[in-house]
């Protein structure tokens, strides 16, 4: 089984990187991260954090483009293409495949994010005014890292079942809500009615909680003291993308290819 | 002699695909049931639209009944990897992942089939010579003819050494010289001991091919049985073949009558309507001075039968 997964995840991670869209928007996140070096001097206060801020807002953005991008057509390309009867008709169980898929783009995004993570730390050692080796910025990259992988199992959902156009505001809906969860809990327990503020309590965490994965404030003020918060993150990210790919495979389970 | 129980069989599957919201399900299967055996070549023939790629989506997981059963040796279709290992599928205009190579591309099929990397190998590079590829082993896919995909599409299927074959319309997009080397590796499957089952609309290859053929029109089967027994022993005429080109006073004289037959170049040919016209015709023929080259019973071939079954006129796809 692991060899089959792994197999697909090989072959989907061969697809991605030969993908040229997807250098285009590497190859301009890169190029507004190195931006971020010459932005710092036009802006007043503290330069370094400047860096690091607009570069790992850069990073979370274009990552986000990205994993949307890939992920919304990570099946239904398979699908329309027909390559999907050939891997299908193979010993290879729907689960295997959606795994495989999602595993490889991971490793795409995984990649892509390690570059643009390096460019920023580079550029932030590497500023004149106060530029410090900040390995927070990788943490912070860590937690997009994971916010990606997260985002990249919702697209792969929505395209079991649904158009890329679909898939894609679906998945871009639920990056937006997902950073806004907290105000829908707080604003809830404010209620006076118990059920308004079970059902907001139900929602949040029902709801991919993205802020769970942001730590970009606390590298930019220096407040990111400890690799810790990885391991948390990484727990929630683990089960909620578990739920999200063991529903992908009950949705996909049953598909007719027509 | 004990025959062996099917290694294929289909009991009563119905299968409709949704048009709609609004709109009645399509039924594009309607209970069909067939069995084929070991060691068979079974053309599934029917025009377009006809259910024989829905039927072969349905023994490859691609779709699921709405009715009925399917067992391939002897467990259900769902049983997974362990049956998937023993059958070999390619799809109707097979697509691959343009951006890898043949070589690549097979080295994928033969991991997710569970082969080591040697045994890949070596049966690639028999299997790419053998369909005529072994040229364009390291050349993307993306650059590949319409036939070449169709090669690639039988390579693959046969990369594991299945002991089932399902092709559905190997034979489209092929040139002459690519049917015969495709009809050609049918038969030495046959001769390996394997099972082929393998959709058409191209009589003509069903006939030279198969053992039985199972017939399909509008989702429904039509006809099946062993090929010489449907042909059958019934003859549509007999075709006199005659010369030189007789007047048509002497054509009279011998008592055939003007429309019988046509002339063809320095030859006459006649069609009688059964034994007894042809020996009524032959004798005055030879009266007349005539010569008669050759006396052939034609029988009815799959294309009339065919035709018969599904009505001729609202078939739209059977050909050749």
């Amino acid at each position: 089984m692991l060899r089959r997964i792994f197999s697909i995840a090989a072959n989907t991670f061969r697809e991605t990187i030969r993908n040229k869209i997807l250098y285009a928007i590497l190859a301009f996140a890169l190029f507004v991260i190195g931006m971020t070096f010459f932005l710092a001097d036009l802006s007043v206060g503290d330069f370094a954090r400047i860096i690091a801020d607009v570069g790992l807002a850069s990073i979370h953005i274009f990552g986000v483009i990205m994993a949307v991008f890939l992920g919304i057509t990570l099946v239904s390309n398979e699908v329309e293409r027909k390559t999907i009867y050939i891997l299908l008709s193979k010993p290879v169980r729907r689960f295997e495949f959606i795994f495989g898929k999602t595993l490889g783009l991971s490793v795409t995004l995984l990649l892509t994010t390690l570059a643009m993570a390096t460019v920023l730390f580079l550029v932030h050692f590497s500023y004149r005014y106060g530029g410090r080796a900040e390995v927070g910025i990788f943490i912070a990259s860590a937690g997009i890292y994971m916010e990606l992988v997260l985002l990249t199992c919702l697209a792969s959902l929505f395209s079991t079942f649904t158009t890329p156009v679909l898939s894609a505001i679906f998945t871009l809906s639920l990056f937006l809500v997902g950073h806004l969860t907290k105000y829908l809990y707080v604003l809830g327990d404010q209620s006076k009615v118990e059920a308004v503020r079970w059902a907001s309590r139900f929602i949040f965490y029902l709801l991919p909680n993205l802020e769970n994965f942001n730590w970009k404030n606390e590298v930019a003020y220096g407040g990111l003291k400890s690799f810790s918060i990885l391991g948390w993150a990484a727990g929630y990210l683990v089960a909620y993308a578990a739920c999200v790919l063991c529903l992908s495979c009950l949705l996909f389970a049953r598909k007719d290819f027509k | 002699m004990i025959r062996q129980g099917p290694i294929l069989s289909i009991e009563r599957l119905s299968k409709s695909y949704p048009t709609g919201f609004w709109r009645k399900p399509v039924r594009v299967l309607s209970d069909l049931s067939c069995e084929v055996h070991a060691n068979e070549i079974v053309g599934f023939l029917g025009p377009n639209g006809a259910g024989k790629t829905t039927t072969i989506k349905i023994l490859n997981r691609l779709a699921f009944p709405d009715a009925g059963k399917v067992t391939l040796f002897g467990g259900q279709v769902r049983d997974g990897a362990d049956v998937r290992r023993r059958i070999g599928f390619m799809p109707e205009q097979p697509y691959f992942y343009e951006y890898l190579t043949g070589g690549e591309f097979l080295r994928l099929c033969g991991q997710l089939c569970g082969m080591s990397r040697a045994d890949t190998e070596s049966r690639s590079s028999e299997l790419l010579s053998r369909v005529g590829l072994s040229g364009a082993r390291d050349t993307a896919i993306r650059k590949y003819s319409k036939g070449m995909m169709q090669r690639l599409g039988l390579a693959q299927a046969l990369l594991h050494d299945p002991e089932l074959v399902i092709l559905d319309e190997p034979m489209s997009g092929l040139d002459p010289m690519g049917r015969m080397e495709v009809r050609g590796i049918i038969r030495d499957l046959k001769a390996a001991g394997k099972t082929v089952f393998f959709s058409s609309h191209i009589l003509s290859d069903v006939e030279a091919l198969c053992d039985r053929v199972i017939m399909l029109h509008k989702g429904r089967k039509v006809a099946e049985g062993r090929v010489e027994e449907l042909i059958g022993a019934e003859t549509l005429y007999i075709e006199l073949v005659v010369s030189p080109v007789l007047p048509a006073d002497r054509l009279a004289a011998a008592g055939i009558p003007p429309d019988a037959g046509y002339a063809q170049g320095a030859l006459l040919v006649l069609r009688a309507a059964d034994n007894g016209q042809a020996n009524r015709w032959i004798a005055g023929l030879l009266r007349e001075g005539g010569t008669v080259l050759s006396c052939v019973p034609v029988k009815k071939g799959l294309e009339e039968i065919f035709m018969e079954r599904v009505g001729g006129s609202d078939s739209t796809g059977a050909t050749s």
